[in-house]
């Protein structure tokens, strides 16, 4: 069986799938491993998810 | 046009793009039951309109995503030869601060104008389009591991670009 323990590179990615609900449950449970011992990996998944919600209020700001 | 033109990353398919939206949007002014802005009202049937241009496109939007994913990802400074960290990300704060001033859009529009076209394509058909990544694969041409991994740079790349050009200048602590 791999191992549940994971680096900060697999760790992104995972973040990443994440945002796209596309994980599975070891993918999940791993993750949330990772996170609990790693504050920069928890600072990414914020992030991430500052980023998803700026993108989708993109259309209101700006102009051109 | 801006928005288009983001999604699309190509003139004259944002401009075909707007011109339909325009054209949809005067035919259809008298179905408009005002229960949404107009603006958004607008926004949704250019949202329809970028769709049918990938799908006129499809063969050039197939071929730049296969180049970009033949390229391979740019992302080895961030992480030493473990996999772990060079050094740890910056902190956003208060992320309402920043999705509050208009100057941090025009930063986030700038840096996915600096994404290769293909990333800039997938990340904001997922997240302003908000289409399922099955979607974003059938529209792209690619495959599923390869949406993913496009997805996974456009963020790393953008998360990079908001860090240098708004969060570590010091954005958030500017007043309006």
């Amino acid at each position: 069986m791999a191992s549940v323990f994971i680096t900060c590179r697999q760790a992104h990615a995972l973040l990443s799938g994440h945002c796209d609900g596309a994980l599975n449950w070891r993918q999940r449970l791993v993750l949330r491993l990772h996170l609990a011992g790693c504050d920069a990996c928890g600072i990414v998944g914020r992030n991430l998810a500052l980023l998803s919600r700026a993108v989708r209020r993109i259309d209101r700001h700006g102009s051109g | 046009m801006r928005l288009a033109r983001l999604q699309l990353r190509n003139e004259a398919w944002a401009e075909d793009a707007v011109s339909e939206t325009l054209l949809a949007a005067v035919e259809g002014l008298e179905r408009f039951d005002g229960r949404s802005q107009v603006q958004t009202w607008a926004v949704g049937i250019l949202k329809h309109k970028i769709i049918d241009q990938f799908r006129r496109s499809g063969r050039e939007v197939a071929l730049d995503a296969q180049e970009e994913i033949a390229e391979g990802d740019d992302l080895d400074a961030l992480f030493q030869a473990d996999g772990h960290r060079v050094s740890p990300p910056g902190a956003w704060g208060d992320p309402e601060a920043s999705l509050a001033r208009v100057e941090f859009f025009t930063v986030l529009q700038t840096c996915i104008d600096r994404l290769p076209a293909p990333l800039a394509r997938a990340f904001l058909l997922r997240e302003w389009m908000e289409l399922e990544t099955a979607e974003i694969c059938k529209e792209m041409q690619v495959t599923a591991t390869n949406c993913f991994v496009m997805l996974y740079r456009a963020r790393m790349r953008l998360q990079e670009c908001l860090q240098e050009n708004w969060f570590a200048a010091g954005g958030t602590r500017h007043d309006g």
